[in-house]
Protein backbone atom coordinates (compact mmCIF):
# COMPACT_ATOMS: atom_id res chain seq x y z
CA UNK A 1 0.00 0.00 0.00
CA UNK A 2 1.36 3.38 -1.13
CA UNK A 3 0.90 6.19 1.47
CA UNK A 4 2.11 9.22 0.74
CA UNK A 5 4.70 11.31 3.10
CA UNK A 6 2.21 14.09 4.45
CA UNK A 7 -0.12 10.90 5.56
CA UNK A 8 2.76 8.93 6.99
CA UNK A 9 2.96 11.99 9.28
CA UNK A 10 -0.52 12.85 10.45
CA UNK A 11 -1.07 8.80 10.86
CA UNK A 12 2.07 9.06 13.46
CA UNK A 13 0.89 12.28 15.16
CA UNK A 14 -2.68 10.42 15.66
CA UNK A 15 -1.80 7.38 16.78
CA UNK A 16 0.83 8.49 18.96
CA UNK A 17 -1.48 11.04 20.59
CA UNK A 18 -4.02 8.09 20.97
CA UNK A 19 -1.32 6.01 23.03
CA UNK A 20 -0.12 9.27 25.41
CA UNK A 21 -3.70 10.22 26.38
CA UNK A 22 -4.48 6.06 27.07
CA UNK A 23 -1.38 5.92 28.99
CA UNK A 24 -2.15 9.60 31.05
CA UNK A 25 -5.93 7.45 31.61
CA UNK A 26 -3.99 4.31 32.79
CA UNK A 27 -1.50 6.55 35.14
CA UNK A 28 -4.75 8.11 36.84
CA UNK A 29 -6.72 4.97 37.21
CA UNK A 30 -4.01 2.70 38.34
CA UNK A 31 -1.31 5.09 39.76
CA UNK A 32 -3.17 7.85 41.39
CA UNK A 33 -6.23 5.83 42.29
CA UNK A 34 -8.61 7.82 40.13
CA UNK A 35 -12.14 6.11 40.34
CA UNK A 36 -15.46 7.07 40.76
CA UNK A 37 -16.50 8.61 43.82
CA UNK A 38 -18.32 6.07 45.23
CA UNK A 39 -15.55 3.77 46.13
CA UNK A 40 -17.73 0.83 46.03
CA UNK A 41 -18.70 2.05 49.95
CA UNK A 42 -22.33 0.95 50.29
CA UNK A 43 -25.10 2.20 52.46
CA UNK A 44 -29.27 0.96 53.36
CA UNK A 45 -30.64 3.85 51.13
CA UNK A 46 -33.96 3.56 52.39
CA UNK A 47 -31.93 3.89 55.90
CA UNK A 48 -29.02 6.34 55.55
CA UNK A 49 -29.20 7.04 59.24
CA UNK A 50 -27.84 3.61 60.27
CA UNK A 51 -24.31 5.17 58.92
CA UNK A 52 -22.57 6.79 61.43
CA UNK A 53 -21.89 9.67 59.05
CA UNK A 54 -25.28 10.39 58.00
CA UNK A 55 -26.70 10.28 61.75
CA UNK A 56 -29.05 13.64 61.82
CA UNK A 57 -26.55 15.15 64.47
CA UNK A 58 -23.68 14.52 62.26
CA UNK A 59 -24.73 16.09 59.10
CA UNK A 60 -23.40 19.84 58.04
CA UNK A 61 -19.81 20.54 58.53
CA UNK A 62 -17.56 18.97 61.46
CA UNK A 63 -13.79 20.44 62.44
CA UNK A 64 -11.89 16.90 63.26
CA UNK A 65 -8.00 18.86 63.31
CA UNK A 66 -6.85 21.92 62.40
CA UNK A 67 -7.33 23.26 58.89
CA UNK A 68 -9.24 19.51 58.53
CA UNK A 69 -12.83 19.54 58.72
CA UNK A 70 -15.50 17.17 56.80
CA UNK A 71 -18.70 17.97 55.63
CA UNK A 72 -21.76 15.52 55.61
CA UNK A 73 -24.53 15.76 53.30
CA UNK A 74 -27.89 14.17 52.98
CA UNK A 75 -29.33 14.59 49.56
CA UNK A 76 -32.96 14.38 48.95
CA UNK A 77 -35.31 15.54 46.32
CA UNK A 78 -35.12 18.57 47.08
CA UNK A 79 -32.88 19.38 49.10
CA UNK A 80 -29.33 18.97 50.94
CA UNK A 81 -29.20 17.97 54.21
CA UNK A 82 -26.13 20.14 56.59
CA UNK A 83 -27.73 19.61 59.76
CA UNK A 84 -29.81 22.05 61.74
CA UNK A 85 -27.73 25.06 63.98
CA UNK A 86 -28.25 25.91 67.42
CA UNK A 87 -31.81 27.64 66.87
CA UNK A 88 -33.09 24.42 65.06
CA UNK A 89 -32.97 26.03 61.57
CA UNK A 90 -31.86 23.86 58.82
CA UNK A 91 -28.52 25.14 58.06
CA UNK A 92 -27.87 26.13 54.08
CA UNK A 93 -24.67 28.08 54.27
CA UNK A 94 -20.96 26.17 55.93
CA UNK A 95 -18.20 28.40 56.24
CA UNK A 96 -14.67 26.85 55.76
CA UNK A 97 -11.29 28.68 56.14
CA UNK A 98 -9.18 29.14 52.67
CA UNK A 99 -6.29 26.30 52.55
CA UNK A 100 -8.35 23.88 54.67
CA UNK A 101 -8.51 19.78 53.82
CA UNK A 102 -12.20 19.18 53.32
CA UNK A 103 -13.62 15.48 52.88
CA UNK A 104 -17.09 15.92 51.23
CA UNK A 105 -19.06 12.54 51.70
CA UNK A 106 -22.72 12.36 50.21
CA UNK A 107 -25.22 10.11 50.37
CA UNK A 108 -29.14 9.99 48.67
CA UNK A 109 -32.33 8.83 50.20
CA UNK A 110 -34.45 8.46 47.19
CA UNK A 111 -33.15 9.09 43.25
CA UNK A 112 -29.91 9.94 41.61
CA UNK A 113 -28.57 13.58 42.77
CA UNK A 114 -25.52 15.31 41.62
CA UNK A 115 -23.29 17.33 44.13
CA UNK A 116 -21.10 20.25 42.33
CA UNK A 117 -19.65 22.81 44.15
CA UNK A 118 -19.77 24.87 41.43
CA UNK A 119 -16.41 26.40 40.12
CA UNK A 120 -13.87 23.87 42.40
CA UNK A 121 -13.20 20.29 41.24
CA UNK A 122 -16.18 18.99 43.99
CA UNK A 123 -18.39 17.22 41.37
CA UNK A 124 -19.59 13.97 42.37
CA UNK A 125 -22.87 11.78 41.43
CA UNK A 126 -24.50 10.78 43.93
CA UNK A 127 -26.34 7.35 43.92
CA UNK A 128 -29.13 5.07 45.86
CA UNK A 129 -26.96 2.59 47.96
CA UNK A 130 -23.70 4.49 47.81
CA UNK A 131 -21.60 7.26 49.57
CA UNK A 132 -19.59 9.03 47.68
CA UNK A 133 -17.05 10.86 48.75
CA UNK A 134 -14.53 13.44 47.57
CA UNK A 135 -11.57 15.12 49.56
CA UNK A 136 -10.15 18.75 48.66
CA UNK A 137 -8.21 21.77 48.99
CA UNK A 138 -10.22 24.60 49.24
CA UNK A 139 -7.34 26.82 48.14
CA UNK A 140 -9.41 29.52 46.58
CA UNK A 141 -11.41 32.27 48.75
CA UNK A 142 -15.07 33.01 47.83
CA UNK A 143 -18.89 31.86 48.40
CA UNK A 144 -19.71 29.16 45.98
CA UNK A 145 -22.67 27.32 45.23
CA UNK A 146 -24.05 23.72 45.71
CA UNK A 147 -25.81 22.96 42.91
CA UNK A 148 -27.46 19.49 41.89
CA UNK A 149 -26.50 18.82 38.26
CA UNK A 150 -28.37 15.36 38.17
CA UNK A 151 -31.99 16.25 36.91
CA UNK A 152 -33.69 14.65 40.09
CA UNK A 153 -37.14 15.97 39.75
CA UNK A 154 -39.42 19.08 39.50
CA UNK A 155 -37.52 21.01 42.46
CA UNK A 156 -34.62 20.41 41.07
CA UNK A 157 -33.47 23.69 40.78
CA UNK A 158 -34.22 24.07 44.00
CA UNK A 159 -31.86 21.81 45.28
CA UNK A 160 -28.88 24.59 46.78
CA UNK A 161 -26.75 25.41 49.32
CA UNK A 162 -24.02 27.53 49.50
CA UNK A 163 -19.96 27.51 50.66
CA UNK A 164 -18.03 30.00 51.76
CA UNK A 165 -14.53 29.84 52.07
CA UNK A 166 -13.13 32.65 53.86
CA UNK A 167 -9.63 34.25 54.64
CA UNK B 1 -8.81 11.02 -26.63
CA UNK B 2 -7.00 13.83 -25.36
CA UNK B 3 -9.30 13.81 -22.08
CA UNK B 4 -8.01 9.88 -21.17
CA UNK B 5 -4.55 11.04 -21.61
CA UNK B 6 -4.76 13.86 -18.82
CA UNK B 7 -6.16 11.15 -16.97
CA UNK B 8 -3.45 8.53 -17.46
CA UNK B 9 -0.98 11.48 -16.08
CA UNK B 10 -2.74 12.46 -13.24
CA UNK B 11 -2.69 9.35 -11.52
CA UNK B 12 1.24 8.43 -12.11
CA UNK B 13 1.54 12.49 -10.77
CA UNK B 14 1.39 12.45 -6.47
CA UNK B 15 -1.30 14.62 -5.06
CA UNK B 16 -0.68 18.01 -4.02
CA UNK B 17 -1.55 17.56 0.10
CA UNK B 18 0.30 20.28 1.42
CA UNK B 19 -3.12 21.91 2.19
CA UNK B 20 -4.93 19.09 4.30
CA UNK B 21 -1.15 18.06 5.72
CA UNK B 22 -1.91 22.12 7.59
CA UNK B 23 -5.53 21.42 8.17
CA UNK B 24 -4.63 18.23 9.63
CA UNK B 25 -2.21 19.72 11.68
CA UNK B 26 -4.05 22.58 12.71
CA UNK B 27 -6.84 20.51 13.97
CA UNK B 28 -4.43 18.77 16.34
CA UNK B 29 -3.18 21.55 17.48
CA UNK B 30 -6.54 23.13 18.39
CA UNK B 31 -7.17 19.54 20.41
CA UNK B 32 -3.95 19.73 22.27
CA UNK B 33 -4.36 23.13 23.11
CA UNK B 34 -7.90 23.06 24.33
CA UNK B 35 -6.96 19.96 26.65
CA UNK B 36 -4.11 21.89 28.23
CA UNK B 37 -6.98 24.45 29.04
CA UNK B 38 -8.98 22.29 30.81
CA UNK B 39 -6.16 20.56 32.64
CA UNK B 40 -4.97 24.09 33.61
CA UNK B 41 -8.39 24.86 34.77
CA UNK B 42 -8.14 21.41 36.45
CA UNK B 43 -5.54 22.06 38.61
CA UNK B 44 -6.16 26.01 39.34
CA UNK B 45 -9.33 25.14 40.93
Amino acid sequence: MHLHKFEKIWLVCGIGSLVVFLFIVGYGAFWQGTHPQSHGVTIDPYNIESNEAFKPENLGLTKVDDDKYIVNIAASAFNYDLGKDEEGNAVKTIRIPKGSTVLFQAATKDVVHGFHVAGTNVNMMVEPGYVSSLETVMDNAGTYTIVCNEYCGVGHHMMYATVEVYE
Amino acid sequence: MRKRKDHQASENEKPNLIGTFISVMLLGAFIIITWFGAYALFISR
